[in-house]
């Protein structure tokens, strides 16, 4: 059965990285690794790390990534999105810490971190960082579940893989319903709508990180060097 | 009070000049507009004059914003493909026809306004590309207007009016974090909102070649949509005149376009 490991917040620790690629190596029927943003930091110097991404070792289940929240400062500020700079990052940290970015990745890797995707959609589920609505979006389980309906409805999709609240959680949409009144010129109508069975799922950050299997609809929270709580619920 | 919502007026001078008569003959004095002063029809100068001694507060239409800021909009801004080859052509004449000051005028439009809990836009609170079509998702509707924080959101932009109450909304859900091995559940109520399109007064896509607007009565929260008849013969001839695509001038003698669709109205711009 098809199953996934879910990683994000790596910040350049290759070491951490290296510990989850070990630690993938005890779980059994691993077939991919989806690495949603956040590859880079501001803690470390981020060129190990993204080598090791670009080119894997032996043994390593290959990383699929695409861009978070400082891979898309970085870009910004590169002049890879238009007239768009690092603002997001000036603004919270100032001129510094965007300095400090700029110097922590080698201009060797822009060109491969510039053909990242915003995000994957697998079968039924989006894998993004932050949400369809953004790259900064913070999605947990306080936010708004109108707002969380909002970013799965905007992808149409079942389940959304979130990484940018750093939190691990699962939130399942499952009851509810709205009622309309429109009228137009040819009259007027009613019609409901139910709350479609759907799930916000928090993957976590560094060494904190999931594991899903989407053919059962099982998540599992995982923390490097830590016994995995199993998660059971779901939908099935 | 009473006060009526326009939008999408494209240049129409005639149809504008009789919206206004019939606002002004049913005593109302508030009138706002939701953008698209110009584009596809033949009058841009002299319907952007009108409106500004009228000195109606207006925002800014996605038309607006293009022939300030030059075509660099993804692709949502058109429906459809055909649509957008046309509408280019519809750009290049406008911009070329436009005083500069009328240009200065539609760059100083904000992008919404707002009057206690209405609030008012041209295509969605998040953009003026958006299509808010009255089949939308529900939930996502509402979102649309809830995040924007308001209780009744007027919008234009797909040319089809419409009044949209969502009301007795509630959704569950059940949330698990990772160091607890229960679950908790939570229901939340939610609060009945509404979506007001304004449809077009120079532009109409709703199958009928009257312009329509709405008017609504603060008084009893009451909305009429209302249409009102023009000299749509003279527009036309107008457009021809003016060596524009003679499409517009069918448009607008027929009151929709068959390819006139939204390919995916759900798309979300990200400019
Ligand atoms: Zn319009
Ligand atoms: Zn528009």
């Amino acid at each position: 059965m098809e199953r996934w490991a879910l990683v994000s917040g790596l910040g350049g620790d290759l070491e951490v990285y290296e510990q989850i690629q070990r630690e993938l190596k005890t779980k059994r029927g691993l077939d991919r690794l989806f690495v949603l943003g956040d590859l880079i930091g501001p803690k470390h110097n981020n060129d190990a790390l993204l080598k090791r991404l670009q080119q894997p070792q032996r043994g390593d289940l290959p990383p699929e990534c695409i861009y978070g929240w400082w891979e898309e400062q970085l870009l910004a500020e590169r002049g890879y999105r238009g007239d768009r700079t690092a603002e997001a990052l000036r603004i919270n940290h100032g001129n510094d810490a965007v300095e400090a970015l700029l110097a922590s990745v080698d201009t060797g890797h822009m060109a491969w971190l510039a053909s990242l995707q915003f995000g994957f959609i697998e079968l039924d589920c989006a894998l993004l960082h932050g949400s369809s609505a953004d790259v900064g979006d913070e999605l947990m389980p306080s936010s708004s579940p109108l707002i969380l309906l909002d970013r799965l409805t905007r992808l149409d999709v079942n389940r959304l893989f979130t990484a940018r609240s750093t939190q691990q959680f699962r939130l399942d949409l499952n009851g509810g319903a709205i009622d309309s009144h429109i009228k137009d010129l040819n009259g007027e109508h009613n019609q409901q709508q139910e709350v479609p069975k759907r799930s916000v799922i928090g993957i976590g950050s560094g060494e904190m990180f999931s594991l899903y299997a989407p053919g059962s609809d099982h998540i599992e929270f995982v923390k490097v060097g830590v016994k995995p709580v199993s998660r059971g619920l779901g939908f099935g | 009070m009473a006060h009526a919502v326009i939008s999408c007026l494209h240049a129409n001078l005639a149809a504008v000049e009789a919206v206004l008569a019939d606002i002004d003959q049913q005593g109302i004095n508030t009138i706002t507009c939701l953008g698209d002063l110009v584009g596809y029809g033949p009058q841009p100068n002299e319907v952007v004059e009108l409106m500004r001694q009228r000195a109606i507060p207006t925002c800014q239409g996605c038309w607006d914003e293009d022939i300030i800021d030059g075509l660099n909009a993804c692709e949502c801004s058109y429906p459809s493909q055909l649509a957008e080859r046309r509408g280019h052509l519809a750009h290049q004449w406008t911009d070329a026809e436009m005083t500069a000051e009328n240009k200065r005028f539609l760059a100083s439009l904000p992008t919404s306004l707002r009057r206690d809990k209405l609030l008012f836009v041209h295509g969605s609170p998040n953009s003026q590309h958006e299509y808010l079509l009255p089949d939308m998702n529900a939930f996502a509707a509402l979102e649309r207007v809830e995040t924007a924080g308001a209780e009744t959101l007027f919008c234009g932009h797909t040319h089809q009016p419409y009044v949209r109450e969502l009301r007795g909304g509630s959704i569950r859900v059940r949330v698990q974090h990772n160091d607890s091995s229960s679950s908790e559940e939570q229901d939340m109520t939610l609060p009945m909102r509404r979506i007001v399109n304004a449809g077009s007064v120079g532009e109409p896509r709703h199958g009928n070649t009257q312009a329509t607007y709405v008017i609504h009565d603060e008084a009893t929260n009451d909305l009429t949509i209302r249409e009102v008849s023009y000299d749509v013969a003279k527009t036309c001839q107008a457009i021809i005149d003016a060596g524009l695509p003679e499409v517009f001038a069918w448009r607008l003698s027929h009151g929709f376009e068959y390819a006139e669709r939204a390919d995916d109205a759900s798309h979300v711009c990200e400019r």
